[in-house]
């Protein structure tokens, strides 16, 4: 076959009146033509061409992290909190595949993220040069497109083409990959490209809409189970507005919370294996499931063929590809969720009695704060914490999280008012997103508080930003939750492994308030429950970059939790 | 001999089937399909390419299901997404694959 470029450039188009620009150039002008601001970038030999031009761009501000993985994840949260495209570069070799988790990241969460990396020259791909892989090859299952450029003078439309499939439609991440002869030619010449020629459907048709408001009229108990689509389809005015029309409850996925508020009263939480009681009920008993933006993972069906068994299904998703992939629908609305929901008119449900069911149960299973901190007394009990904290924080703070126990107690716990609130590593299920993600998010947001709440596993895998806090000065809330354990494999240990506890134990962990300030960050340790709200002032109104080092019983754990391959109705309890 | 822990629920069907995909001439295009078919759970029996006049190729696919939750309409839509695959569809009669 031949290349990419052979296929979509139209002509080419010779500019004499303008002096020669290399690859470089042209690529750096190409992503100012695009909107970028900020980049986030590591570096090296196979790069260097295009690190050689940067400083003569100054609309492009170059955040240097101190790892690739972390300037993909810090493009991810960047890209999270504005809604925009996220950029992050790195050189060949170790460089290219040390992005390789951030772009799965990208890619499971649909994020849209444009990678560029730098390659060896062409004349040596394929000799197993030095810092010569395949970064191409190794990415196809985890982006949404991908290139290598052969010729300076596609890089303006190869550009323009990956910030626009980055972004429309499911977004997802889009590499380009640089060979250093590439940025380093010289070129007059501009190849047009063409708009890219798929069509995709506005909107679900109308037979259909009809048909899903029809079923929506007569359920007797029908459910809206909401997902990250939701915010990134622009569907959360037209949600909300649904909801109050048809008056019907509401459960989320982890990439769902914040589309509709923590507190509202139809919305009965997240559902799935660390889901509330009131939610993963609900969905055991609906008989209408009206599935907007989310796409049955796993982690919120548990055993598939057990989830919402009496439910018929009405499923919108602007990716078609997940229609009827994992559960067979009555109806399916494609195209923009955004369109779809707004379209939807069945009127008020007629379901008062399951109505009060369901928030009958939310009421009855309301979390027991003082008390599980009473038993926990001296100790910090986490999820106490965080509840008093997010709503301590101004209403639009942002939290980011790691992955693991702590991940979901802010999941359940925290206070979300919009999607954009919560950002977390929901499919991957990285550790060590939660700090290069916080401060990308707080680049991208200066005006927000952002806080990110980290474990003491999780914390260490991407701990060397806390350099990148302190360069630029970035005023990141860290909340460090240390049980001194891995804990939610510790968890699974104790619950499913007969207590074998095989190497989750972490108690030679540093002291994280010294490794902070060796960092030249603001750090202090609250080790008992008396210390909690002034260590949540001092978080607060700490103007700079602050961690916040939180001792915690390494025996506390996560409830409730449905055991894998089992039906949500199994929720395990303390 | 090894005993596998499976879900049931995604037991291999023995599902065949024949699958016409077209590609642009595009790099990388016919390596994206031909991973995608594989990584979401299916096997190749055969495999034909051929390049038609207006440049674009034919890829002819004879596939069965390894076990997964896809099914081949949910992977031409899957195959579609791709960018520079211009359609996929099944062709032919499915049938049963005849177990040993």
């Amino acid at each position: 076959m031949t290349t990419a470029t052979q296929f979509e450039k139209q002509a080419t188009e010779k500019i004499a009146d303008r002096p020669p620009k290399s690859g470089s150039q042209l690529l750096l002008e190409s992503l100012v033509d695009q909107g970028v601001e900020t980049i986030f970038g590591y570096p090296g030999g196979a790069i260097m061409p295009v690190y050689d031009v940067l400083p003569s761009i100054p609309e492009l501000r170059h955040i240097l992290c101190r790892h690739e993985q972390g300037c993909g994840m810090a493009a991810i949260g960047y890209a999270r909190a504005t809604g925009r495209t996220g950029t992050a570069f790195a050189t060949s070799g170790p460089g290219a595949t040390n992005l390789i988790t951030a772009i799965a990241d990208a890619y499971l969460d649909s994020v849209p993220v444009v990678f560029i990396t730098g390659q060896v020259p062409t004349n040596l791909m394929g000799t197993d040069a030095f810092q010569e892989v395949d970064i191409f090859g190794m990415t196809l299952p985890v982006v949404k497109h991908s290139y290598i450029v052969r010729d300076p003078a596609d890089i303006p439309g190869m550009v323009a083409e990956a910030y626009f499939i980055a972004a429309e439609g499911r977004p997802g991440p889009v590499l380009i990959d640089l060979p250093k002869d590439v940025a380093n030619a010289m070129t007059t010449e501009r190849h047009k490209w063409r708009p890219y020629p798929k069509v995709k459907p506005e909107m679900g048709q109308s037979d259909y809409i009809s048909k899903a408001e029809e079923l929506m009229r007569e359920a007797k108990k029908p459910l809206f189970y909401i997902g990250g689509g939701i915010a990134q389809g622009d569907g959360v005015a037209e949600l909300r507005d649904l909801v109050e029309r048809t008056d019907i409850p509401v459960v989320s996925t982890l990439k769902g919370l914040g589309a509709m508020p923590s507190d509202h009263p139809k919305f009965l939480g997240m559902l799935g294996m660390h889901g509330l009681k009131a939610a993963n009920y609900a969905v055991q008993e609906c008989d209408l499931l009206i599935v907007a933006g989310a796409r049955f993972d796993d982690r919120a069906t548990g055993k598939l063929d057990t989830f919402a068994p009496h439910a018929k299904v009405i499923h919108m998703d602007i990716d078609i590809a997940e229609i009827n992939k994992l559960r067979q629908v009555d109806v399916y609305l494609d195209g923009s969720l955004k369109k779809n929901l707004a379209a939807l008119n069945p009127g008020r449900s007629e379901c008062d009695d399951w109505r009060a069911l369901c928030y009958g149960r939310r009421e009855e299973y309301v979390w027991d704060y003082e008390g599980a901190q009473a038993k926990a007394s001296p100790g910090v009990y986490a999820p106490k914490l965080l509840h008093d904290l997010s709503r301590r924080a101004d209403d639009s703070a942002i939290f980011t999280c790691d992955v693991g126990q702590h991940q979901m107690w802010v999941a359940q716990h925290c206070y979300f008012d919009e999607p954009k609130d919560h950002i977390t590593s929901g499919g991957l299920g990285t550790m060590g997103f939660g700090l290069p993600a916080g401060l990308g998010a707080k680049l991208g947001a200066p005006e927000r508080t952002v806080i990110t709440v980290s474990g003491d596993g999780s914390i260490m895998m991407n701990i060397q930003e806390l350099a990148t806090l302190y360069r630029y000065g970035i005023p990141l809330k860290i909340v460090l939750l240390d049980n001194s354990v891995l804990g939610m494999v510790r968890q699974w240990q104790e619950v499913f492994f007969d207590k074998n506890y095989s190497e989750t134990n972490l108690d030679d962990n540093p002291d994280f308030a010294l490794v902070a300030k060796a960092f030249q960050i603001d750090a202090f340790t609250v080790n008992t429950v008396d210390e909690v709200d002034a260590g949540i002032d001092r978080l607060l109104n700490t103007d700079g970059p602050v961690l916040m080092h939180v001792k915690i019983d390494p025996n506390e754990n996560v409830w409730p939790l449905v055991p894998p391959g089992r039906s949500n109705a199994d929720m395990m309890e303390r | 001999m090894t005993q596998l822990q499976r879900d049931k629920t995604f037991e291999p069907s023995g599902v065949q089937g024949k699958l016409k995909i077209v590609l642009h001439d595009v790099s990388g295009t016919l390596i994206r399909a031909l991973g995608t078919i594989e990584r979401r759970g299916y096997d190749y029996r055969d495999v034909h390419c051929t390049q038609r006049v207006d440049g674009d190729f034919d890829l002819l696919v004879h596939i069965e299901d390894t076990g997964g939750p896809s099914n081949l309409d949910t992977l031409c839509k899957q195959l579609e997404r791709l960018y520079n695959v211009v359609s996929a569809e099944k062709v032919g009669r499915r049938k049963r694959a005849e177990r040993a």
